[in-house]
């Protein structure tokens, strides 16, 4: 092997020469430490090595030649200079020790490094994806002062139906296909209940979150016997019904993107009134119409409405008083429309090939 | 519900396109799920004449028809059994695609040549009629496309009723929606007939014993009635929306039904004993057979239609195969009434029968439109029966309904909704719904609400009709002002974050799992009798056996994930699930419900890669899991016990988790008995489970907070023994932390040895001990006493030998 220094050292040393023999010792010592700086790194053999020392330390290398043309300078300034000159020596002297070290294998004449090989990779683990979207809905109502709660699935008929205005024998409770446990107990349809457990702890304000598993009886593509809903509340002095419409505007701008659409159309919910379904521009085809969306260029993602005063009936809140709303939404349909997943089973099958796609 | 259109714009005029109909009614609170058209190929179906009709040479039941198509005349063989020389019938040429998909080709069938298909109204997509071909009006220009005969070409709106709106259940109701948002006005159906027959006082009478139960009852007779085919008019609308056509007198009253939303029902007069209606309760073990030809084993909660003998009704849900109209049936009662919706309801669900009438009669009717629609059904039945209606009509109502006078306060209605409406503004609104309202003042409404609006009752029932005719578009998008909940955080949110980053950071994926599992879960994880794994809340109406019961365990759900993963092909797997378990208790309705986080792994350590040497999992590896995954938590003084309490894990190398002596975990190797039950195909699979309640009490809540260091050097000594293989580490760690004191900095075994050199059940343990102390530089003879105490008390305690080497 050729090294670099070799081939073009003839060159340099002329240059050398002729700072040397130039006025401003200074400038040329710190000048010759630069060269050797440069030199250095493109090094590949001990014996390259060698010959870079003899041309800087040697008994006629540039800094002892340097060191030799001190006595042609006034008195005053050798001591300056000549301390310069010395820590220059040390300097390129201990660039060469790295350097030695560098190559200590010997062999080794330049270093390769396979940098296309996978890296010693410490074990990383997935998230699912439920809890993936679940975190980040509830971050944005955490940002905006909202308090997470959870509560039990297995619930009362009372907080899950009662309470929430679906009197006994009243056809609304057929919108849920409810898991009974005994009576008056069911597996809770929604996590809604956490509306009334909360409200009768605490007088307003309010500001709850609370996501969690939930059951319906139901299997298909698109249902699954559990799954999963974030509920909010929000229940102060003078909210609104355009305060629910700002909430969710700001929450689906957050969570689909600030050009999404969205839309707000009358509906009924026991617990709400005036109640809404709230539609966003279908993020697969931006509103044109296809599958997912039933070419409508709508999909529905959250219910919602303002608490129905039968509500604080239960509680013990006083509708003269306080207002307040509230909404739903299912986490597997969130999660199905970000990600583009078809088969919301694919959510309870736990298959790493699934699973691992997730981060 | 599904509808017609062009059924919807007899009392409407609508001026948009369906696709905008459907927008709107979906903006007013009526989800339009589907729009389906009809009839749009009638065009290349024509109307041809059959010329002749013979016997099919190789066919009993086809025939040769010669048929004229108005160009031509061509042989097409029908199956038919309605063919008849001179009749206009549809035809389909060959190379028409027909509704259903399928594509007319001209060929030979059984031998003989056939240019065509005679069509029956089913083919044509028109209604489910396929009894024969569809016969048309004589008058019909043969050759002419059939759109000239009928101008079918409609679409089928699917609309999503909420169960606050059974008045839209209905033609009518549909309409009277549509007039609010457009404002054109309603055309209500004409109610004419001759009262021709007798005097319906002296041929029935009706008495309601349960006025609860039936507040209103009304009652109308014909006679002398011919029971035929519906016209196609009507058998095409009932198809429409879904209902099956049977005979002109029962299709009258589901087309009253469709159209105005009140249920009917047609009794045969000659069945009712006594000629009287009473309208009851059922006795307990009462039997009676509906129309659907099934027994009923009835209960007082079961309001009844009888005669003086017999039920002939189930109220509001089904009439009774007794008392059914029949191809000779002459004279006809007709029942249009009001039955309690909680009673129908609670009915309808012990019989577990669901009709269009129990639906509507379940969500409220208008008590107010039981007569209009009695009138509307006699004046059909005069018109396509041949019978004679009778004089008058019975109508037993002893309480009239009161409508309620509803205030409405406009400033609350403008707090409520965030808008700033005018009391001119929201009139308009709640009149184009036909309520009645009266200005009292300036801030003030008086409303009365029509009375098929059942579920209008309060002010806020108002506020919503005036948000939805505003339309919710218009309402301001404002932000609340959060005021900061007064309520204490949950510590498991906490826990649960901070795990899940652990547990990923170690290489564990997280899952999900059902809460309820098999009830043999719990003999699959080995649990004895007595056992708390055997405490299942049961589901009353679970899906299938394998999800009948809640877990009370979190594993069965890791290990039924590694099986299946396994069987896919992966090498190693580290799982993680947090959730609730649930433990029945006989003393509270609802069951203990803990969060419980678990861990697994299973197979290789880590994947094959060029750096490595592949191993497998062991019990370290799931114990390391575990202690990194507390100390990341802040538990520090966590300690590992063989407490020998845990179900499904292999008892020899498994153990308890404790903090301040409470168990709050266990970890270990699932014994191989589990693995075998749940048919895992790996060599073994390593698990913890951690208690999250527990962890998360606030007398174990860590504290984080930042303790003095030395600055001194330390002093390293190492140490090696020979002890019996029973000998715990932690034993020996006990002894140096005691007799060392505060000058310990740290204890670490970096090395186990067992071997033949060793001897027999011995090992050696070797020991680093580093010495630091606060208050100065450790004096080297100092040290070596202390590690001279510490060795030989090692010796006396473990019976242990100290190591040569
Ligand atoms: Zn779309």
């Amino acid at each position: 092997m050729a090294p670099f220094v070799q081939s073009n050292g003839a060159s340099i040393l002329e240059d050398l020469f002729i700072i040397l023999h130039s006025q401003n010792m200074k400038e040329q010592l710190i000048k010759i430490q630069k060269q050797a700086e440069r030199e250095i790194d493109s090094i590949s053999s001990l014996e390259g090595l060698e010959t870079f020392r003899i041309q800087y330390l040697g008994k006629k290398g540039h800094v002892t030649s340097a060191l030799k043309k001190l006595g042609e300078l006034p008195p005053e300034e050798r001591p300056e200079i000549g301390e310069m000159a010395n820590s220059v020596k040390a300097e390129i002297s201990l660039m060469l020790e790295r350097a030695k070290n560098r190559l200590k294998s010997g062999e080794i004449k330049k270093e390769y490094i396979d940098i296309t090989l996978q890296g010693r990779a410490p074990a990383r683990g997935r998230l699912h994806p439920i809890d993936i979207v679940n975190r980040e809905i509830c971050d944005i109502f955490v940002k905006m002062g909202y308090r997470i709660v959870q509560g039990p699935n297995v619930e009362l008929d009372y907080y899950n139906f009662e309470a929430l205005n679906f009197p006994k024998d009243h056809p609304a409770r057929d919108m849920q296909d409810t898991f009974y446990v005994s009576e008056g107990v069911v597996l809770r349809t929604h996590t809604s209940p956490m509306q009334v457990r909360v409200m009768e702890k605490q007088q307003p304000p309010v500001g709850i979150i609370a996501p969690g598993k939930v059951y319906r009886s139901d299997s298909d593509v698109s249902h699954t016997p559990m799954f999963h809903q974030v509920e909010g509340l929000l229940v102060d002095k003078g909210i609104t019904f355009g305060d629910l419409k700002g909430t969710l505007t700001g929450f689906v701008h957050q969570m689909f993107g600030k050009d999404v659409a969205l839309r707000f159309r009358p509906s009924f919910f026991p617990f709400t009134e005036p109640s809404a379904e709230v539609d966003i521009q279908c993020v697969i085809c931006h509103g044109k119409g296809c599958r997912t969306c039933g070419n409508s260029g709508w999909i529905e993602i959250l219910g919602a409405g303002m608490v129905d005063p039968a509500v604080y009936g239960f509680v013990n809140y006083d509708p003269e008083i306080y207002s307040g709303f509230a909404f739903g939404m299912g986490i597997e349909r969130v999660a199905m429309l970000k990600y583009g997943i078809d088969d919301i089973q694919l959510f309870f099958r736990n298959d790493m090939r699934f699973l691992r796609q997730f981060y | 519900m599904r509808v017609s259109l062009n059924w919807l714009k007899e009392y409407i005029d609508i001026d948009y396109s369906p696709e905008v109909l459907a927008h709107m009614l979906t903006m007013s609170g009526l989800e339009v799920e589907g729009i389906e058209p009809v009839g749009q190929s009638l065009d290349n179906i024509i109307v041809a004449r059959i010329v002749s009709v013979a016997k099919h040479p190789n066919a009993d039941r086809l025939t040769n028809c010669l048929v004229d198509t108005g160009k031509e005349q061509v042989p097409v063989v029908c199956g038919a059994p309605n063919v008849m020389e001179g009749a206009k019938v549809a035809m389909a040429l060959p190379g028409i695609t027909l509704p259903g998909g399928i594509v007319v080709k001209k060929g030979k069938i059984r031998g003989e040549p056939s240019m065509g298909i005679l069509l029956a109204e089913d083919e044509i997509g028109l209604t489910d009629d396929h009894s024969g071909i569809m016969i048309l009006p004589d008058d019909s220009e043969t050759g002419a496309s059939l759109t000239s005969i009928f101008p079918v070409k409609d679409y089928i709106l699917d609309i999503s009723l909420t169960p606050n709106r059974p008045d839209c259940a209905s033609v009518i109701g549909l309409a009277r929606e549509i007039a609010a948002l457009n404002g054109n006005a309603i055309r209500m159906p004409d109610i004419q007939y001759q009262e021709a027959g007798a005097p319906i006082d002296e041929l029935a009478g009706v008495t309601i014993e349960d006025t609860s139960g039936c507040p209103r009852y009304a009652a109308g007779m014909i006679q002398g009635v011919e029971i035929r085919t519906s016209p196609f008019w009507m058998r095409y609308r009932l198809h429409s929306s879904g209902i099956r056509a049977i005979s002109n007198v029962v299709d009258i009253s589901n087309y009253v039904l469709m159209e105005m939303g009140q249920p009917l029902h047609t009794f045969d007069y000659r069945m009712l004993s006594g000629h009287r209606i009473v309208v009851a309760r059922a006795k307990d073990g009462d039997r009676f057979a509906t129309l659907d030809g099934q027994e009923r084993i009835l209960n007082s909660r079961h309001l009844m239609i009888r005669d003086v003998e017999k039920p002939v009704a189930l109220a509001g849900i089904m009439g009774g195969i007794n008392s059914e109209i029949k191809a000779d049936t002459r004279d006809v009662l007709v029942e249009s009434a009001f039955f309690d919706p909680i009673t129908i309801r609670k009915g309808a669900k012990t019989l577990g029968l669901a009709t269009e009438a129990s639906w509507r009669f379940e969500r409220g009717i208008d008590i107010e439109g039981v007569i209009n629609a009695l009138e509307r059904s006699l004046s059909l039945l005069a018109e396509l029966t041949g019978g004679k209606v009778c004089r008058g009509i019975i109508d037993i109502y002893p309480s009239p309904h009161k409508t309620p006078l509803i205030e409405l306060r406009v400033k609350k209605t403008n707090e409520y909704l965030g808008t700033s409406l005018t009391r001119e503004q929201i009139s308009p609104y709640l009149r184009s719904l036909q309520m009645e309202v009266q200005d009292i003042d300036y801030e003030l409404l008086r409303v009365k609400p029509p009375s098929f609006r059942v579920d209008i009752e309060r002010e806020i029932d108002l506020i919503e009709e005036v948000a939805r005719m505003h339309g919710y578009d218009k309402i301001p998008v404002t932000f609340p002002m959060m005021s900061s909940d007064a309520g204490a955080d949950d510590p498991t949110i906490k826990l649960h974050d901070q795990s899940c980053a652990v547990m990923t950071g170690m290489g564990f994926s997280e899952i999900i799992t059902y809460s309820f599992v098999s009830p043999d879960s719990a003999d699959k994880l080995g649990a004895g009798e007595d056992s708390l794994l055997r405490s299942f809340v049961q589901l009353q109406n679970p899906l299938t056996v394998d999800q009948s019961v809640m877990r009370t365990s979190i594993l069965p759900g890791l290990l039924d994930t590694i099986k299946e993963n396994i069987d896919n092909g992966e090498q190693g797997l580290r799982l993680f699930e947090w959730g609730n378990i649930f433990v029945r208790r006989d003393n509270a309705p609802l069951p203990v419900e803990k969060i419980v986080l678990a861990g697994i792994m299973t197979g290789q350590y880590e994947q094959k890669a060029w750096y490595n040497t592949v191993r497998e999992t062991d019990f370290f590896d799931i114990k390391g899991a575990a202690e990194v995954l507390l100390k990341s938590l802040g538990y520090k003084e966590t300690v590992f016990k063989r407490d020998g309490i845990t179900t499904g894990y292999d008892q020899d190398a498994s153990c308890g988790i404790y903090i301040s002596d409470r168990c709050i975990g266990h970890l270990g190797r699932v014994a191989s008995a589990v693995m075998e039950r749940f048919d895992i195909k790996a060599k073994a699979a390593f698990i913890f489970e951690v208690d999250i309640d527990a962890l998360a009490e606030k007398e174990l809540e860590p504290i984080m907070k930042y303790a003095p260091f030395s600055r001194f050097p330390a002093v390293k000594r190492d140490l090696t023994v020979i002890v019996a293989e029973e000998t715990e580490s932690s034993l020996i760690r006990d002894v140096i932390s005691r007799e060392g004191g505060n000058l310990i900095e740290s204890v670490a075994v970096f090395d186990v040895f067992k071997g033949e050199k060793i001897g027999a059940n011995r090992k050696t343990v070797s020991l680093r001990i580093m010495y630091r102390s606060m208050e100065g530089t450790l004096d080297g003879n100092r040290i070596n006493k202390l590690h001279e105490r510490i060795t030989k008390s090692i010796m006396n305690e473990t019976g242990g030998t100290l190591s040569e080497g």
